[in-house]
């Protein structure tokens, strides 16, 4: 059976509630993520994406319902076993969260140092593995600083990959890189999702891209799910929110201005200056 | 009326948050305590932080503490030659070298030079989030970040300190024997029968322990606890050396008044 049509969940989020000061961030939120699958969370800046990666990291704890990742409540697990859990996890952030005072051949080499015993001459081996999958073995000795924003994000894909993790969360992917960097993490999403067996969550607002590489997507906004679906089911749906996201039209039923007093009424408020 | 009300109101807002700020302070401590065990067992992180916060602070002490020699040498002579005691010129020296000045200033330089170094890097560690990272690879970074560089401070600033008293004196000795034309085995043999080891080197030696302790912890914490985003981090950097420079003169003061009038 292909994996990518598998049914078994990794990830279950059930009920979920989040406030940030008294704000809902996320008022039931439900979504499945599949074993195997590449699935694309998507939705406008301010929707909670990010928030939902940390939730799903055990990083924050909802007010209500479950994250669940391989059949561990994740809110309810000591530290002990939230670290455990997390080690089978791999995160990619969107600033790419390098130490900035190793190498990048440290920098891959970090979390093996840190959680294994492995021989020196094994980490090696393994690092250079994993750099070249990446594409950047030649750039072992190279600090983060000398890197460009592509290449820095394909290291912390590397790093985030150093483990062998069960699953891999992108925080915003694609973000201010160039045309050609931006196809690289693409094809690298996807070609190490099916290449190691993983599964990914890409939290991202790219159509095209989310569309290109993702099994299922979720479009989350005001708390919740809006729609959902396979690429293709998205593109053709009429919804007028999911039209307006997809279609990335300025205004409709996400409205274009913050709310805000009538304009007349603003203008000529007695109080003004 | 409202004016006096305000400026009360505002009194004990601000006198509230720095007591609730002290109690952050102590809480981040106490959860910082295991990861000290932790960070000891890896020696090697300890090292290089001794490296980046002791040995690149030492030149700035050893230009202060042969200054400060050379200045205490010529201001004693100055005065002590009106008595005709200049022959006490050694002993004045060391005395307030190494009961006083050597570890209060160092602890001051090293607020300046590494503690606020310390602050700024962990702040921004925290607002690139390279912390975080470190969290989502089940890293814990107190023990693994902030632990060794607990220790590293802590480490370095009574031997700096050593090293200033060191340095000043010899400096002092130069000063003394070579321009103000006293006599060499004078100046060593009155310090050698003045200076007590257990009273004057022993009491700047607890002394520089204490300010180690304590600098360290306000950097590290600041750094820890700094908002982050750039405004943040130098925020807490100024925060750093001006809360370690109060604390170190007002605990000198504490630690003097015991050690000179007993308990």
């Amino acid at each position: 059976m292909d994996r990518r049509n598998s049914t078994e969940p990794l990830v279950t989020v059930r009920d979920l509630a989040f406030y940030r000061d008294e704000r809902p961030i996320f008022q039931d939120l439900n979504l499945t993520v599949a074993k195997g699958s590449v699935t694309a969370i998507m939705g406008g800046s301010g929707s909670g994406k990010t928030t939902l990666l940390s939730l799903i990291g055990g990083r924050l704890v909802p007010a209500r319902g479950a994250v669940t990742v391989a059949g561990e409540v994740v809110a309810s697990l000591p530290r002990k076993l939230l670290f455990a859990l997390r080690r089978r996890m791999g995160m990619l952030f969107q600033s790419s969260a390098l130490l900035t005072d190793l190498d990048v051949y440290e920098n891959v080499a970090f979390p093996m140092r840190e959680h294994t015993r492995l021989p020196e001459a094994l980490i090696h081996d393994l690092v250079l593995m994993k750099l070249e999958m990446v594409g950047l073995r030649g750039a072992r000795g190279l600090f983060p600083a000398e890197l460009s924003g592509g290449m820095l994000r394909r290291v912390a894909l590397a790093r985030a990959i150093a483990l062998d993790p069960m699953m891999v969360m992108y925080d915003e992917p694609f973000t201010g890189l160039d045309p050609i960097s931006m196809g690289v993490i693409v094809k690298l999403i996807r070609e190490l999702n099916d290449a190691l067996g993983m599964t990914s969550i890409v939290v991202t607002h790219d159509v095209d891209e989310a569309c290109t590489i993702a099994d299922y997507i979720y479009l989350i906004g005001e708390g919740r799910v809006i729609a959902e679906g396979t690429p293709a089911d998205m593109k053709k749906t009429d919804a007028p929110e999911v039209r307006q996201f997809m279609g990335g039209l300025p205004d409709g039923p996400v409205a274009f201005h913050y709310p805000a007093p009538r304009y007349f009424d603003d203008l000529l408020r007695a109080d003004r200056p | 009326m409202s004016w006096g009300a305000d400026t009360i109101r505002a009194l004990g807002r601000r006198v509230i948050s720095g007591i609730g700020r002290l109690g952050h302070a102590v809480l981040f401590l106490v959860r910082l305590m295991p990861g000290l065990g932790v960070a000891l067992a890896r020696g090697r992180l300890i090292i290089q932080q001794l490296y980046m916060t002791g040995v690149l602070t030492l030149v700035i002490v050893l230009v202060s503490g042969a200054f400060v020699g050379m200045i205490l040498a010529l201001q004693g002579y100055n005065t002590l030659v009106r008595y005709d005691a200049q022959s006490s010129l050694g002993l004045l020296v060391a005395l307030s070298l190494v009961r006083e000045l050597g570890p209060v200033l160092t602890a001051l330089l090293f607020a300046g030079r590494a503690g606020s170094a310390l602050t700024a890097e962990i702040g921004l560690m925290k607002a690139t989030e390279q912390l975080d990272g470190m969290e989502m690879m089940a890293v814990d970074p107190l023990p693994r970040v902030v632990a060794p560089r607990f220790w590293a401070g802590w480490i370095a600033v009574p031997l700096l300190a050593m090293i200033f008293s060191a340095v000043g004196i010899i400096g002092a000795y130069i000063v003394a024997v070579g321009d103000l034309g006293l006599d060499g085995g004078v100046f060593w043999s009155q310090m050698q029968s003045g200076v007590s080891i257990s009273n004057d080197i022993m009491g700047g030696l607890i002394k520089s322990v204490v300010f180690g302790f304590v600098v360290s912890w306000i950097a590290v914490f600041e750094g820890y606890d700094a908002k982050p985003t750039s405004e943040g981090v130098s925020r807490a950097t100024t925060r750093t050396v001006v809360s370690s420079s109060l604390a170190i003169l007002g605990l000198d003061f504490i630690m003097t008044a015991f050690m000179l009038r007993g308990l």
